[in-house]
């Protein structure tokens, strides 16, 4: 669906359904440069197993209108006003990557609203090599390069692909060769409130990591994992494109943190 | 650059889409000769059939042997996904269906494959869907005739059987300023020799039959969704950005953004229409690209040794190929194809079609037959068979003569292609000189 967020036309995401304001909101957070169809396989269980699903493409981003968000706190800001133009209430923040980020920053702004937050191959922090972000203002499509190729596990670099026939590298390079790669990075390099921001989060939390993230090290992973006082779980085979690479594992990890908050 | 693999083309002939497998540890790719799969649970069956998660469910739409080669060849192709299907005529049917509805139009190069103009000019237009033939390296007829119907332009990278190359950047340009695609039947090339979508080419058909798989044992077709094209941007295209019936109402540009031309075929035309490859030959064409590179190297080398060599024999009249300077297209060949313009070259005996006849049928290592891009040597007269159902007009539109034969130079040893023309030049000038006793 689109909505209007602070006048501009936004797309959101909704899993193939009619989004309704009655049912649990389920908020899937895309990554740096990413869009909402990274949560395809995920998205579309929600919506048709009696949760409404909020994906949003950030600002400038695919199929939203808008100027780029340059910094984490405006993506949170942004995120409420997403949320309230929707009418939505209460809402499970789910993040990948720089959408957890994203998620912590809503998170204090949005208070009783949050039922849950979950991390997706993600870190309280994601400082960006200086090198990749000059590239990516350069020239996009060769940060898009850089990044899938240490952003996808080694399976997916051999042209796996858990949609039959599909290359999600391509897809992937095609996506974030077309959004503001470098504002978003830039952004998540910027950002330092995470730690905090995780320690003071009281509503249920959930981590799931990639043993072969590079991108957001499983360590670093761990870490906010103890942060929040939780057991990550780890997904084996996959790199830090979690939600395309290990769409099954991501969304039963998703599933059964969902429903043990019931 | 638009890719979708960061492993050398080598490497991805070889591997890629696959992995040793759990159970077996099969090394090389299994064929899952099988018609379905068992679901996990009735909860596991409907997630596969509403597209919450990818898999398997019956080998009409998808199949763990053909996905492989699906994936390899749209890595190969710098591709965001491909779709296989039982032949190249039919990947290149779903292609225009998925794109074009009554009403609309297309607009072909006039220099194709002899079954491709029919498709586009008598099959096609029984479902309201015309198309307008221009030579498509003329940049005014290409956009002169494209109207606000059009949905799509199209081409072969290498022309069949004129040998013309399509100038793809310019081709891609005119396309994409009107807001509509550019189609690019690349059979006659190989991703070896030229990758159209790096020229902007926003889908990629092969008839994969040919040299990709390269031994004459299977019929295949891909079809390669480049993932570039802005469906939504252009306006022209409601199958992919309006609501489907069939899938709730699924959008398949939102939903799937780069992928959704390769999901509406998989979502559509292999469902309804069902011209699905069969494992088995997946597993033949997967052994054909293991050694694409390697054959391709071949077929130029023999393929340029072939074209200097017939140009010295008295008995030859012309010969044509993309890269020799008299092909009007010299310079498109140059820049697209540095390793050289494909395998394929024809060239007039003296003495017209009885002496072009008489060759034909003095060969023993060449094989007469209606086929190109095996690795055996083929030859042809398209006159008389492929290209039979066009008349003269038409024959002359699409770059063919009536002495014209034309030669898929295959991978054996020059020397001994090169003793089988020289058998049948013989023969072609026997019969000239009896022509020209009788005149
Ligand atoms: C350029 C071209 N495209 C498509 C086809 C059709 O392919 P198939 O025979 O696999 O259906 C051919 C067959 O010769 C061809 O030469």
């Amino acid at each position: 669906m689109y909505i209007q967020v602070n006048g501009q036309s936004t797309f959101i995401a909704t899993g193939g359904k009619t989004f309704d304001t009655s049912l649990p909101t389920v908020v899937l957070l895309h990554g740096s440069g990413l869009d909402h169809r990274c949560w395809a396989l995920q998205a579309r269980w929600f919506a048709f197993h009696g949760y409404s699903v909020f994906a949003p493409d950030l600002p400038g981003h695919s199929l939203s209108q808008g100027e780029p968000l340059t910094s984490i706190e405006d993506m949170g800001a942004w995120l409420v006003a997403a949320l309230d133009a929707a009418g939505v209430e209460q809402v499970h923040l789910m993040g990948h990557s720089q959408g957890f980020l994203m998620a912590l920053e809503a998170a204090p702004l949005l208070g009783s609203r949050v039922e849950s937050v979950m991390a997706l191959a993600t870190a309280a922090a994601i400082p960006v090599n200086p090198a990749l972000i000059d590239t990516a203002k350069a020239d996009t499509s060769k940060a898009a390069d850089m990044m899938l190729q240490w952003g996808f596990g080694s399976d997916y670099q051999y042209g796996l692909s858990s949609v039959p026939g599909m290359q999600p590298i391509g897809i992937g390079q095609r996506i974030m060769t077309n959004n503001p790669l470098a504002t978003d990075l830039e952004a998540c390099n910027n950002y330092s409130g995470g730690a905090a921001r995780a320690s003071s989060l009281t509503c249920p939390v959930q981590v799931v990591l990639a043993d072969q993230d590079r991108m957001t090290p499983m360590r670093e992973g761990l870490k906010l994992a103890q942060t929040l006082g939780v057991k990550a779980q780890i997904i084996n085979g996959s790199g830090h494109m979690l939600p395309m690479e290990a769409p099954q594992q991501s969304l039963q990890a998703m599933q059964s943190f969902i429903q043990t908050l019931k | 650059m638009s890719r979708s693999s960061y492993l050398g083309d080598d490497t991805i002939a070889l591997h890629s889409g696959y992995q040793p497998e759990s159970d077996h540890g099969s090394r090389a790719v299994p064929v899952y000769q099988t018609t379905s799969y068992v679901f996990d649970s009735v909860d596991d069956a409907s997630a596969l059939f509403n597209v919450e998660r990818g898999g398997h469910i019956y080998s009409r739409i998808t199949n763990p042997t053909v996905a492989v080669l699906e994936q390899r060849l749209a890595a190969l192709e710098g591709g965001s996904g491909a779709i296989c299907t039982a032949s190249g005529m039919s990947a290149l049917f779903v292609t225009f269906f998925s794109l074009c509805s009554a009403g609309d139009h297309i607009v072909s190069a006039a220099q194709i494959y002899g079954s491709t103009v029919t498709l586009l000019k008598h099959t096609l237009k029984r479902f309201g869907i015309d198309c307008t033939f221009v030579p498509i390296n003329d940049p005014v007829a290409v956009a002169n005739a494209i109207q606000d119907n059009t949905k799509l332009v199209f081409c072969e990278s290498i022309g069949n059987p004129g040998l013309e190359v399509s100038d793809l950047p310019m081709i891609a340009d005119i396309a994409h300023q009107h807001g509509v695609p550019l189609v690019v039947d690349a059979t006659f090339a190989t991703p070896y020799l030229c990758k159209p979508i790096q020229y902007g080419a926003d889908v990629v058909v092969h008839s994969v039959t040919k040299w990709i798989g390269g031994h004459g044992v299977a019929v295949g077709g891909v079809v390669i969704d480049g993932g570039n094209f802005d469906w939504l941007a252009s306006g022209r295209f409601p199958t992919l950005t309006e609501p489907y019936a069939p899938f709730h109402g699924m959008n398949f540009w939102e939903e799937f953004g780069p992928s959704a031309l390769a999901m509406r075929i998989r979502c559509e035309s292999m469902r309804d229409i069902g011209a699905a490859m069969s494992p088995h030959n997946a597993f033949l064409l997967l052994q054909g690209i293991e050694t694409l590179n390697l054959r391709m190297q071949q077929h130029i080398d023999n393929a340029k040794k072939l074209i200097a060599w017939l140009q010295e024999q008295d008995a030859v009249a012309w010969v044509n190929h993309p890269d020799l300077p008299h092909n009007p297209s010299q310079s498109a060949a140059a820049q697209l194809f540095p390793k050289g313009a494909g395998s394929m070259l024809s060239f007039g005996v003296k003495g017209g079609r009885e002496a072009g006849a008489a060759f034909i049928d003095a060969l023993q290592l060449s094989s007469n037959l209606a086929n190109v891009g095996d690795s055996r040597t083929l030859v042809l007269h398209p006159g008389s068979t492929t290209h039979s159902r066009l008349n003269e007009a038409e024959l002359l539109a699409a770059g063919i003569s009536g002495d014209m034969i034309r030669v898929s130079v295959g991978i054996e040893s020059f020397k001994d292609i090169k003793a089988d023309f020289g058998n049948g030049l013989r023969a072609a000038a026997k019969m000239a000189d009896k022509l020209a006793q009788q005149a």
